[in-house]
């Protein structure tokens, strides 16, 4: 006699699954800006730059003195690692904070949801590089090779302001 | 092309309607990942919304906290991007999504262990949205009797039939291969985990089905 778990899919498992699929979308649904998130990330169309995944999120400065909440994100390529320290300002805007490793003088693009245009700033010898007065939103950081070194340009994840 | 053959082999279930509809979408992606591949990245905007909850609910079946989950399908998807011309059909697309965001998401679990072993206690805690409190977020009777069921089955079935919820019917055979779930001579079987789950169901005098 054939199992039940061999027959194939029929219209009441659909109905089952459908349902399913609606109790996981009330319970755990996906955050509001992922597609969103995903849909910038990718219009940036360099399938050549060397993507750096975010490796750690650290959150300081909670709690009481919520004015001066900061976030620290690392993103880590093979190629070198970024890390920014996100803070919010008095007046709504945010400060970053951030670092190369290993450190060199290059130009460090924040990409920013349209119609915010992109501000470009070179890290120091340090690998030092500031962006203020930024508005919240969705952004992406971009680390520009020298224009006459091959090596591909590195990028981050979209993440959240 | 597949998918006229993968519709009409779901023919037990579907209608004529329901093969079109198959074979529609089917062209639909075909479409945006050809634009896609000449370079308009912008054209998968469509796909990215109709498959996001399913990777989603992949990373989140693997245990990984919201935040880690949300960044590990947007991984997926940048990684996509570099990929697009090994994908050769919708079906190979759902799946190959599905397969990366599964290791992606081994990746960043294994990693958050080794940085905080504390931690690791903490994320296998999490592989189900709210355990408990759930049942009272759900307004519907019927939701709330098939939830209890639910989590009646082991974890290994509940992280399956989160996945499979998910995925519309034109892509079932291609995701379950890629899940390891068996397929019959005619397309994807329900298998023990649904089997289970519809027997608790037809004992129970609450499900109306």
């Amino acid at each position: 006699m054939t199992s039940p778990a061999d027959l194939p899919l029929d219209g009441d498992d659909q109905v089952v699954l459908d349902r399913l699929a609606g109790i996981y979308a009330q319970l755990d649904p996906p955050p509001a800006d992922l597609d969103e998130r995903v849909t910038f990330a990718i219009a940036l169309d360099d399938a050549d730059a060397e993507l750096a995944r975010l490796s750690r999120r650290l959150m300081a400065g909670s709690g009481a003195r919520s004015t001066e909440r900061t976030r620290t994100i690392t993103f880590d390529a093979d190629s070198r690692a970024v890390m920014i320290t996100v803070a919010a300002r008095p007046d709504g805007l945010v400060r970053i904070d951030g670092w190369l490793a290993p450190a060199a003088v290059l130009r460090v693009e924040l990409r920013l949801l349209e119609p915010e245009p992109p501000r470009v700033v070179l890290a120091d010898s340090a690998g030092r590089f500031v962006f203020d007065g930024v508005p919240h939103g969705i952004a992406q950081l971009l680390v520009h090779q020298p224009a006459d070194d091959a090596a591909p340009r590195v990028i981050t994840p979209a993440f959240s302001l | 092309m597949a998918a006229v053959a993968l519709g009409s082999g779901e023919a037990g279930t579907g209608s004529a309607a329901a093969d079109r509809s198959v074979t529609d979408r089917a062209a639909r992606v075909g479409a945006c990942l050809e634009r896609a591949r000449s370079g308009e990245t912008s054209a998968l905007g469509e796909i990215v919304r109709e498959l996001n909850p399913l990777l989603w609910h992949v990373a989140r079946g693997e245990g990984l906290a919201a935040e880690e989950a949300a960044d590990v399908v947007q991984t997926t998807w940048l990684e996509l991007v570099r990929r697009l011309h090994d994908i050769r059909s919708p079906q190979a697309l759902t799946s190959w999504l599905v397969t990366a965001t599964r290791r992606e998401a081994w990746r960043v679990r294994e990693l958050s262990r080794r940085k905080d072993p504390d931690g690791a206690a903490r994320l296998a805690a999490v592989p189900d949205p709210a355990p408990g409190p759930g049942e009272q977020l759900l307004a519907d009777e019927q939701d709330q009797v098939l939830w209890q069921h639910v989590q009646r089955l082991p974890e290994r079935c509940r992280k399956l039939l989160r996945v499979v919820a998910h995925v519309s019917r034109p892509d079932y055979a291609a995701v379950a291969q890629a899940l390891g779930m068996p397929i019959g001579s005619i397309g994807p079987t329900r298998g023990r985990c649904l089997a289970k789950l519809r027997e608790m169901l037809r004992a129970d005098p609450g499900w109306s089905r």
